[in-house]
């Protein structure tokens, strides 16, 4: 009960501080207050500015002006016939209450209407899925049959080989020129050409760092010519003349010594002498042989002896780590007929 | 610092002419003007009034663009590497001035010029002050002229709005 009597007071008093309040603020609150009050006993007012009139000002509406377009289009419609190509976007005709611009945080960005930022950005509106997929099917008629056998990377690989790179540029300007066209690659798997261990080894030195060791590609540039055409008669010569030369034996090819191999051979080397050597004195054999016959000795009669081939030519081949030097051991244990390392 | 040594060079040339006028190399190697170190270029000072109408374009300045407003050349050329830099862009100025001049007092922003290959697409915001007649007749002048100077097909891609006042963005 207590509490009730407190609100209602406090209500009553909120009410009189309210209508004090309004008082002294405005004379016009304070008019129509007493204008409930008394009306009929008000003396006309004179109203010279007839500020009244003035309000009512008519709005003029130009005539020549069509509504947009955007709000008259059907929900169903055809989109690819309202924006058949790239056009700079136009507000009227795109029914998409669409905003761009920056504003502090807490305001709406300028909208489509009178927004140059919409002008400028590129739009797509002309490729829309269903306009996109259309037009597919319009060009469909054009396409021929992906051949059936060329069915995986692999396919491909085998019946073409030889893989040509070019680049069309394309650009805003009105030439369809541009000079980086002209440059051709060429390239070709060495695996694919037919060479022997001879005319690979040739084939590798003429092309120098053009070939590329991990993926067995070879690759040749040329741009020296002012046109594709040219460039890419000149990358076709440079393979051709390459595999050719590459099949050539000169004379002074017969000169190449052990220190000019390319890669470490077993047989002709002298870790295959001591082998053979110290086999044949452990057998009370020892003779002295030839080079030839030192280099076909068979090896398979020794104990181990592959293994141990094995294990020097990767050393020497694949450079020294741990598990080449730990191979070797092996393999020399395994010779000299010695117990394996215990690992303790 | 600064300052203080030009002050010092002008001094010294100004009262003895005769280095400069015996040694024009030297004379010409030295700057006399006062350095201009605050960037103003593109930007706009508050009035007093807080009523000068700014665009959209103008309310934000050159450092923000490709962040809060875009280009308005859209070419390839200006891309690194790209061909025919200064045709495109004396071209570019071409067709500014030609359009505000063509269309004067009704550009209410900047021309927007955008390139796809050779077409040249003319986009500006125009206001509605003549009729459509003449505003037609002013498009196909235009477009007409344009690509006969320039030997390209442009196209003018314009939007109308009723008075500068749709265009602007905020008063400073």
């Amino acid at each position: 009960m207590s509490l009730f009597i407190r609100n209602y007071k406090l209500n009553s008093l909120a009410a009189g501080y309210n209508a004090k309040l309004w008082r002294l603020n405005s004379t016009t609150a304070d008019s129509a207050l007493k204008k409930n009050d008394e009306d009929e006993e008000e003396f006309r007012v004179l109203d010279i500015l007839k500020k009244k009139d003035r309000i009512q000002r008519r709005i003029i509406r130009r005539t020549d002006m069509q509504p947009d377009r955007a709000d008259r289009m059907a929900p169903n419609q055809n989109w690819g016939n309202v924006w058949p190509g790239p056009k700079t976007f136009h507000p009227s005709s795109v029914p998409l209450p669409l905003r761009q611009g920056y504003v502090p945080k807490g305001q709406a960005p300028p909208g489509k209407k009178a927004n140059a930022e919409l002008m400028k950005i590129p739009n797509f509106l002309h490729l829309t899925p269903p306009v996109i997929k259309s037009q597919c099917e319009a060009i469909k008629q054009y396409c021929t049959e992906w051949p059936s056998l060329l069915n995986s990377e692999e396919a491909i690989e085998k019946h073409y080989p030889v893989e040509i790179i070019t680049s069309d540029y394309c650009h805003a300007s009105p030439s369809i020129r541009n000079p980086l066209a002209r440059i051709v690659t060429l390239r070709i798997k060495l695996s694919s050409l037919n060479l022997d261990k001879h005319s690979k080894d040739k084939f590798i030195r003429l092309v120098g760092d053009r070939y590329d060791k991990e993926t067995d590609l070879v690759t040749i540039t040329a741009d020296r010519c002012p046109a594709r055409a040219q460039n890419l008669d000149y990358v076709n010569y440079l393979l051709t003349a390459c595999y050719h030369e590459a099949w050539n034996i000169e004379e002074w090819e017969k000169d190449k010594t052990e220190d000019d191999m390319e890669y470490y051979d077993w047989n002709n080397n002298a870790s295959k002498k001591s082998l053979v050597n110290w086999h044949l004195r452990t057998k009370n054999e020892l003779r002295t042989l030839t080079d030839e016959e030192y280099k076909s000795f068979d090896i398979s009669v020794i104990e181990g002896g592959e293994e141990y081939k094995n294990a020097v030519s990767s050393l020497m081949n694949d450079g020294e780590s741990d598990a080449t030097l730990k191979k070797y051991g092996e393999a020399v244990r395994k010779v000299l007929g010695l117990p394996e390392k215990k690992v303790m | 610092m600064n300052t203080s040594m030009i002050r010092i060079a002008q001094l010294s040339f100004g009262s003895s002419g005769i280095i400069a006028k015996c040694s024009p190399v030297l004379a010409s190697q030295i700057h006399t003007s006062a350095p201009l170190c605050r960037v103003v270029s593109g930007k706009y000072r508050i009035t007093k009034k807080r009523d000068r109408p700014l665009t959209y374009e103008m309310a934000n300045p050159p450092h923000y663009i490709a962040h809060r407003k875009s280009w308005n050349s859209w070419n390839t050329s200006s891309l690194k590497d790209g061909l025919r830099r200064s045709e495109t862009v004396l071209e570019d100025e071409f067709i500014r001035r030609f359009m505000t001049g063509t269309w004067h007092g009704l550009v209410c922003s900047e021309v927007i010029i955008k390139r796809q290959f050779n077409h040249i697409r003319v986009a500006a915001i125009i206001r509605r002050a003549v009729s459509p007649t003449k505003m037609y007749f002013l498009l196909g002048y235009t477009e007409e002229l344009l690509s006969n100077w320039i030997q390209c097909p442009v196209t003018l891609e314009l939007q109308t709005v009723d008075s500068f006042k749709d265009v602007v963005f905020k008063y400073i």
